[in-house]
């Protein structure tokens, strides 16, 4: 019973410890400072930007109350009425259930307040999310709608827009959808078909062309339609351009095809939408005509840090369920828990969940600082964890479980179809793994150019002061970022992890300087090392928070906070490896042919 | 004479002790086979098979004097009264046994059932080979002592194995634990044929899978099967669709078919299509060939479909277009790649070809077969209906042709029967490989 009952306890004690700051959007939208510099982004260079991650975000008693409002009855309901395994089996959400979700302002979470939304911080947001993901079909209907589906007309809409739309948005009365997928067209902008063209009188743009797999397409009646247009150049040439244009069904020629039959999430409504002639008034073009690959971009880049605390979320309930069963499941007159295999399993999934829940609450944090900080690496990165970690728990879970995990009358098996989604959607794993490491890399490039153009060119000096520093770092490996010492931002009982995490990033810094040396522009070719590039510094995102987090836990002595420092070293352990071995890696290849798949 | 000795010689300085004890050893052949004195001499040399992996065989068939009877050809032909199978073959050879209690000849008998072994169809036997080997007399050949280990024992009969094994080598047959056990028992552990055999266990199990695009044991007799199985070869990609154009009129003629009515066969990828649609429609393309291809011991002569390289000016270069990926930069705007120094390339001079767009086999070779080919990809090909078409059609010497069209007057189709007859020894030893 002994590790059910404090793995639950951690769970819980987790709770109180994230930390929002909530700053009203309005007054958000007031603040002037420059956007600060991102924290993942100065990794690529060797270096830690402290003012980001250090304290972890705290949230003020005000918003604490605010949110635990919200939260009791949110979870009484998703444990007592929301029924799962029902909406599993009939593959649709019921409409009561509906009607309770938007009653309780779940449609309109992040909608600002002057149009009828909640106007919830990013870090409130997270933390009901927590709440949400215990259904994944729920969680992925309500994230159709506000994370994608309406994102759009918050993000780029203008005021008669946002007045038009957002308020039945917000209350639920409309549904949104996001339609970029195409049959010949997943992350390829240039192969999208469906058109949007100018009719005679200048007023309507005539859509036609078709979408699939578009969340919420047979139950929406907002949608974000991507679409090429003609564009006239500015040097007087006619090019296809994306627009993105708010569509209603009421505009007319909008069908629908039946509900997929899928895996996983099958209570969530996934279906083909065609457009016929649809007559979109030219009013209706989220921000500018032609500029509609960059508002998909920034929507897809906003939505995807939620999925942290939504996996965390479930991830926690289902460690409790199988906490459950490993302390009463006796075999040779012991319970399950007391075996080591089992233990270990559980310490995994307890690690995952808590480094996971920690970069959720982080990138959180950070999005709520004033001014508009750049997160868009940090969410690609916890979104990537998470999916990962979800899989991975889930997986591990059904082991501890046996053969209760296989079948279908538990709900243990639903869990493991619901998280394989999350590999896939919202950008593949993969793809975002391009994104993190060349969006860093190319920071990092601007910023080296003129030492690698030197070096390029065999000046005396520079090559003679990187080759002293190379010759520094394999002599003696000390390094010290400034996390720890007297004033040091972490406590000192993770001291040592910190100095880990000080050398990791170091000699990652190194890694990329070398990696561009070597590969310059071309690294784009060369994915197996992006792919590297990517893990690492998904870890050394995690190993930051993890740290950040166990640190404040001390200080301002949570319960439990013995146990999360515990956590922090085995998050450390494994990863720190990795950085090392591509560090030693790239160090080869510069001696040696380019590398194979291998390195 | 002096040239068998000359032969002798070379092959005494890569076999050190051996060699020299064979020349020393010429005589034994001439008293043991006199009626095959000449022959017999490069027959029983050991170096004589791996010569003639170079020299080319004489086109006097290899089947010994034809007026004379070789000795013991009696009991195979006894035999000729049935099928050329391997029953009676391994009649024959058991006969030999049962005539002969003393195994009088059996160095001859052996040689002469190698050579008539591809007759009765039991080359690639690998029981065959070891009932061969069991008619040596065991134990007798021995070596007893050091000195006769040294000194070749019985040459005349080393020889006489390890020419058994050579004719298993170059038919590709593995031998096995009987062949082993056999030649301890007749040869002894330190004898030159046991020697043969372990390299071949070596080396046969490192060469089986070397060719990456092995060729079937048994070919297709049927010509238009053939034809795919040679244009599966030539073009492994999976999407390529094979299409008969025209199937042959008469079946029965295996050979060449009725030259009204010839066999068309042409293979084509998506890409290829691909390819042919963006044809500039003002540059022709070419037919040329026939291209000899061979696929074991039979010779297949294919035509291509290709055009000449663009020239540097009018090639397209792709670019990258901006808004192209919705996740992340397809390129990162650095002013820095890999540079000069980071060439590890050996400096290579490159041809570059033009792009094939097709590629036939036909039973007839000239122009008239070849345009209904091409009358039929203009079906999958509709661009093709732009474009000239230039036949550039030679005889079959497989080479690349000149400008020169062969468009007056199309060359006789090759004479594919006897070729085959003559090249039958020649490839069935690369074919191995």
């Amino acid at each position: 019973m002994g590790v059910g009952v404090l793995f639950l306890r951690r769970a819980l004690a987790a709770r109180p410890s994230r930390a929002p700051v909530a700053f009203a959007t309005s007054r958000r939208l007031l603040r002037t400072s420059p956007p600060s510099r991102a924290f993942a982004k100065q990794l690529f260079l060797g270096k830690i930007e402290k003012k980001e991650v250090f304290p972890f975000p705290e949230v003020s008693q005000d918003e604490l109350n605010e949110i635990n409002q919200f939260v009791g009855p949110l979870e009484k309901f998703f444990t007592e009425e929301v029924d799962s395994e029902r909406i599993d089996r009939e593959g649709k959400i019921p409409n009561e259930t509906l009607e309770k979700l938007k009653n309780l302002g779940l449609f309109g979470m992040q909608v600002p307040e002057e149009y009828g939304g909640l106007g919830l911080s990013n870090t409130m947001y997270a933390r009901l999310g927590e709440i949400i993901g215990l259904d994944g079909s729920i969680a992925v209907t309500l994230a159709a709608h506000q994370a994608i589906g309406l994102k759009g007309i918050i993000l780029a809409g203008n005021k008669e827009q946002k007045a038009k739309y957002l308020p039945r948005l917000a209350s639920g009365e409309h549904i949104a959808a996001f339609c970029l997928t195409e049959p010949t067209s997943g992350s390829d902008a240039a192969s999208i078909k469906t058109r949007a063209t100018l009719s005679e009188d200048k007023k309507h743009y005539i859509l036609n062309g078709s979408k699939i797999w578009i969340t919420n397409g047979g139950i929406a009646n907002v949608f974000t339609v991507f679409a090429k247009t003609q564009v006239v150049d500015s040097d007087g040439s006619v090019k296809d351009k994306i627009t993105a244009l708010i569509v209603e069904r009421d505009f007319g020629g909008v069908t629908n095809g039946k509900p997929e039959d899928k895996l996983g999430i099958r209570g969530s409504n996934t279906c083909e939408v065609h457009f016929e002639n649809t007559k979109v008034p030219i009013e209706n073009v989220l921000g500018e005509v032609g500029g509609g690959f960059k508002v998909a971009m920034n929507i897809l880049n906003s939505g995807r840090f939620s999925m942290g605390s939504l996996v965390a979320g479930m991830l926690k309930k289902l460690i409790e369920m199988t906490a459950a069963y490993a302390c009463t499941r006796k075999q040779f007159n012991k319970n399950l828990s007391e075996f080591g295999l089992i233990q270990e399993k559980f310490a995994l999934m307890a690690q995952k969940t808590y480094v996971m829940e920690s970069m959720a609450y982080l990138t959180a944090g950070m999005l709520d600082q004033p001014g508009f900080p750049d997160c868009s690496i940090e969410a690609a990165m916890v979104k990537v964890f998470s999916s990962e970690g979800a899989w991975q728990c889930v997986s591990e879970a059904l082991q501890v479980l046996g053969g209760s995990g296989y079948m279908r009358d538990y709900p243990y098996e639903r869990l493991l179809r619901d998280s394989r989604i999350l590999l896939i959607f919202e950008g593949t794993n993969e793809i975002l793994r391009m994104y993190i490491a060349l969006t860093g890399l190319q920071h990092a490039g601007r910023i080296l150019t003129t030492r690698i153009n030197e070096l390029k060119r065999g000046n005396v000096t520079t090559v003679i002061e990187t080759v002293s520093q190379r010759l520094r770092d394999s002599l003696s490996r000390t390094v010290d970022l400034g996390l720890t010492g007297k004033l040091g931002a972490v406590h000192p009982s993770v001291a040592d992890s910190a100095n880990k995490l000080e050398e990791n990033v170091y000699y990652f810094g190194r890694t990329v300087e070398t990696l561009l040396l070597r590969f310059g522009k071309t690294i784009v070719e060369e994915q197996m090392v992006l792919k590297r590039v990517a893990n690492i510094l998904i870890n050394l995102y995690g190993m930051t928070a993890v740290l950040s987090r166990a640190s404040r836990s001390i200080r301002v002595g949570l319960r439990n906070h013995d146990h999360e420092v515990l956590l922090s070293p085995p998050t450390l352990g494994g990863r720190r490896q990795e950085t090392e071995d591509l560090y030693c890696k790239s160090r080869k290849t510069w001696e040696k042919r380019p590398p194979g798949p291998d390195i | 004479m002096s040239w068998a000795q000359a032969i002798l010689l070379a092959r005494g300085l890569s076999w050190g002790w051996g060699g020299i004890c064979g020349a020393a050893l010429t005589g034994a052949p001439f008293s043991q086979a006199p009626l095959w004195a000449p022959r017999g001499l490069h027959r029983s040399a050991i170096a004589c098979n791996s010569d003639s992996w170079l020299v080319p065989p004489s086109p006097e068939p290899p089947k010994g004097p034809p007026k004379a009877l070789a000795p013991h050809e009696e009991l195979f032909t006894q035999a000729l009264g049935g099928t050329r199978d391997k029953a009676n073959f391994v009649r024959a050879v058991q006969n030999f046994g049962q005539h002969n209690v003393y195994k009088r000849g059996h160095v001859d008998f052996i040689y002469l059932a190698l050579r008539k072994m591809r007759e009765y169809g039991v080359e690639r036997d690998l029981a065959v080979y070891n009932l061969l080997l069991d008619v040596f007399p065991k134990e007798v050949f021995r070596p007893r002592s050091i000195f006769q280990t040294m000194f070749i024992h019985y040459p005349r009969q080393q020889e006489c194995g390890i020419a058994v094994l050579e004719q298993m080598e170059s038919h590709g047959v593995m031998p096995n634990k009987e062949t082993e056990f056999l030649l301890l028992q007749i040869f002894g552990r330190k004898s030159y044929p046991m020697l043969k055999f372990i390299r071949m266990k070596l080396w046969f199990s490192r060469f089986k899978n070397i060719n990456p695009f092995p060729v079937p044991r048994d070919l297709p007799q049927d010509p238009v099967d053939l034809a795919k199985l040679g244009l599966r070869h030539m073009e492994p990609n999976l999407n390529a669709t094979v299409t008969i154009y025209q199937m042959p009129s008469s079946k029965d003629s295996t050979g060449a078919a009725d030259p009204t009515e010839p066999h068309i066969v042409g293979i084509q990828t998506p890409d290829q299509q691909a390819a042919l649609a963006h044809h500039n429609p003002a540059r022709p393309i070419f037919v040329e060939g026939p291209f000899s291809l061979w696929l074991r011991d039979k010779c297949v002569y294919y035509h291509i479909l290709r055009a000449d390289l663009l020239p540097p000016e009018e090639r397209e270069v792709e670019e990258i277009p901006e808004e192209w990926n919705l996740y992340y930069p397809m390129q990162l705007d650095l002013d820095y790649g890999r540079s000069g120094w980071d060439d590890y390339e050996f400096d290579i001079h490159e041809v570059e070809e033009g792009p094939v767009f097709a590629i036939c086999m036909a039973g007839a070779h000239d122009q008239a077969t070849l345009a209904k080919w091409i009358q039929g990809l203009q079906e999958t090909n509709p661009a093709l209906a732009q474009i000239p078409v230039v036949f550039r059609l030679a005889g079959s010497t497989g080479e690349l042709l000149g400008s020169s069209s062969g468009l007056e007057d199309p060359p006789p189709p090759p004479p594919e029967g006897q070729e085959e007859e003559e090249d039958n020894q020649q490839r069935q030893q690369q074919g191995q490989s």
